[in-house]
């Protein structure tokens, strides 16, 4: 005979929720460094970017752990497969906001002053983007006990739009930011490609963001 | 040489009530208190009103409806009149089945195997009655062994389908409603006046011979339902006055609530898993000591005969009814409390499902007369709960060792059983 808790697994879901956390905690370090960058202080960006690594990597380990906790045995409340797109696109949040951190550390970015505010601006966008589907990501376990229906997930439902509208915004922030400093004399062209990279991993943060709002609202509406 | 049968007997008669005793103290030791777990973790009972509450509806459930399974078990597989000529066969076979099913629980428990004894049990009888001189396999009712082997499938895929069924309709109707408090109020009444009429209608329905009022069917199901009206009345007075002047909407969402409400009537479910329970596999231990002891009744005196008619001794229920409840309070509780700590697992509407669910098909099956078990039916009722988007996760491969525990239990059990027999018979007792 045995105890009937024998065939419950270990929940996938908090798990998911500290990947999460330490997943916005690496793109939170994208505005130091925006600063930094700004600043010409490399010794800074190198300390942020050795961070930065460390984060990732802490990252990476929580992604391991939910995937060695999640075998074909399981039998689970949503689609593995929107699990396992969940993390990784996760995952790539976190690998492009490391991006950020390599790039900033190639060389001194001579950055005009006008052109300071675009860049913050959507440094500070994509940054919202990450907080706001965190704050959804968080709920994730709270909806599988709430067995996915019911007011928080409505409210989860509805703030999956605003994640996406936010990616939208910090969209036209980076075009609007590209337009200028490919526009603007007398910048180094070298410059000019670092600051595309550097956009190219800001707009990345912020897509896959949006990919993983998506995936939660197939999770939540899953029949 | 009658003076050696005699006190043979009398000895046998002496192991046979232990060994009955040590297995209904088993059962009441290991899977008895899987309801009450959640109810205790949940904070709605104390450890102490658990086990208290699941002893007397584990008594009551073995005392007045334990008798149809424990017939099964004694006489309906193998028919005990085929013995008459030398009921000292019968005897020494029955008591071979309660030591092996004992034995095989413990090597079992021993190498963390869920097995279950009921299966054990049969699969003593089947056993036995292969290798006494008297049985072989024309002797075995094959049909009623089918019957029984058919219900060890159908009885998890009832309770899955109960508890996917049951839990679907709470979430649907009341967690995905725009007022599930609103909902819940019409709807864990309900809970209570179908679980206290369910239990009443087994009680009263072909009982305990003697104990219980047995009248005609329609009486019962007219006494059912006045019940299931005055509860439910009762219950909803109670509700609408706790929860008169408070929003209890607004403030909290609704879901904890809701939840909070189910973990009252939890309760009463667990109740009804202990009653259930008690009511089914009360017949596994009391069952070949059944057997066992008409058959030595027999042998002590000549006059008598072994008759498949003869009903269940009540007091026999009354003591593996006793032999569980003592079980449960020696060791019981350390299931209860295990259970407790997975709470977060297992909220109250998802363990309402399975337990309702569960509860209601071992009941059915002990009405029946069908010998099944119980933990096999709340892992498919959980099953169906996990199918229903209930659980976080469920480990399927723990699921499936539970599953086909059974496809080794029988053979071996047989096996011990048969070699115990030939052993008692060659030290030339019987």
């Amino acid at each position: 005979m045995t105890s009937i808790l024998a065939v419950f697994g270990k929940s996938p879901f908090e798990p998911l929720v500290d990947h999460a956390r330490k997943v916005h905690a690496c793109v939170k370090m994208v505005r130091p460094i925006a600063d930094a960058v700004l600043a010409c202080d490399m010794d800074r960006l190198n300390k942020l970017q050795h961070d930065m690594s460390k984060t990732e990597y802490e990252a990476d380990l929580l992604k391991d752990q939910v995937r060695h906790n999640l075998p074909h045995r399981y039998f689970l409340p949503v689609n593995r497969e929107d699990i396992e797109r969940f993390l990784g696109q996760m995952d790539r949040i976190a690998d492009d906001a490391q991006d950020f951190s390599i790039v900033a550390t190639f060389r001194c970015i001579a950055l005009p002053k006008d052109l300071h505010d675009d860049f913050l601006a959507l440094v500070d966008k994509v940054a919202q983007v990450s907080e706001s589907l965190l704050g959804l990501a968080e709920k994730l376990a709270l909806l599988q006990k709430e067995a996915f229906v019911g007011s928080d997930a409505e409210g989860v439902l509805s703030r999956i739009h605003d994640v996406a509208h936010m990616e939208w915004e910090s969209d036209k922030l980076s075009r609007k930011f590209a337009r200028r400093y490919f526009s603007t004399p007398g910048i180094d062209p070298v410059t000019i490609i670092l600051l595309d990279k550097l956009c190219a991993a800001l707009g990345g943060i912020a897509n896959h963001a949006e990919n993983v709002g998506k995936n939660l609202r197939l999770m939540i509406l899953r029949k | 040489m009658l003076a050696e049968a005699l006190l043979a007997a009398n000895a046998l008669l002496v192991i046979a009530v232990v060994v009955g005793f040590y297995k209904a103290w088993n059962i009441g030791a290991n899977d008895v208190a899987n309801g009450m777990g959640t109810v205790v973790g949940a904070g709605t009972l104390t450890l102490r009103q658990a086990i208290c509450l699941a002893s007397v509806f584990e008594f009551t459930g073995a005392f007045l409806v334990g008798s149809n399974v424990t017939k099964t078990i004694e006489s309906g597989i193998v028919p005990i009149n085929l013995f008459v000529a030398d009921p000292m066969m019968f005897g020494v076979g029955m008591l071979s089945v309660a030591l092996a099913s004992a034995i095989w629980l413990n090597i079992a428990t021993l190498m963390s195997h869920p097995v279950s004894v009921t299966q054990s049990t049969i699969g003593g009888i089947v056993g036995f009655a292969l290798v006494c001189a008297l049985g072989g396999p024309g002797c075995i009712q094959w049909a009623k062994l089918g019957t029984v082997a058919i219900t060890w499938v159908t009885s998890p895929l009832a309770g899955g389908i109960g508890a996917f069924v049951i839990y679907k309709g709470i979430v649907r109707y009341i967690l995905k409603s725009n007022h599930p408090v609103h909902r819940a109020k019409h709807v864990v009444p309900v809970g209570f006046a179908a679980t206290l009429s369910i239990i009443f209608l087994a009680i009263t329905y072909k009982g305990l011979a003697r104990v219980t009022i047995d009248r005609p069917l329609y009486q019962l199901l007219g006494i059912t339902a006045c019940i299931a009206v005055v509860s439910y009345t009762v219950v909803r007075i109670v509700i609408l006055i706790r929860t008169r002047g408070k929003t209890l909407e607004s403030q909290e969402g609704g879901y904890e609530v809701v939840e909070r409400w189910f973990g009252r009537l939890q309760v009463m479910t667990a109740c009804y898993m202990s009653f259930a329970h008690g009511a089914n596999d009360v017949a596994s231990a009391i069952g070949p000591l059944a057997g066992s002891m008409q058959a030595f009744k027999c042998v002590l005196n000549p006059d008598m005969h072994l008759n498949p008619e003869v009903p269940v001794d009540p007091w026999l229920l009354a003591f593996g009814g006793a032999g569980i409840v003592i079980g449960l309070a020696t060791l019981g509780y350390k299931v209860i409390i295990a259970v407790g700590q997975k709470i977060t697992e297992i909220t109250a509407t998802r363990g309402f499902s399975a337990e309702f669910a569960t509860a209601s098909t071992v009941l059915v099956c002990s009405k029946l007369g069908l010998p099944i078990s119980t933990t096999f039916v709340m892992v498919g009722a959980i099953m169906g709960v996990g199918l229903a988007r209930g659980f976080a996760a469920l480990d399927l491969r723990r699921i499936r060792h539970i599953f086909t525990s059974w496809v080794f239990t029988i053979p071996v059990s047989a096996f011990l059983t048969a070699a115990i027999y030939l052993l008692i018979r060659s030290l030339g007792i019987a």
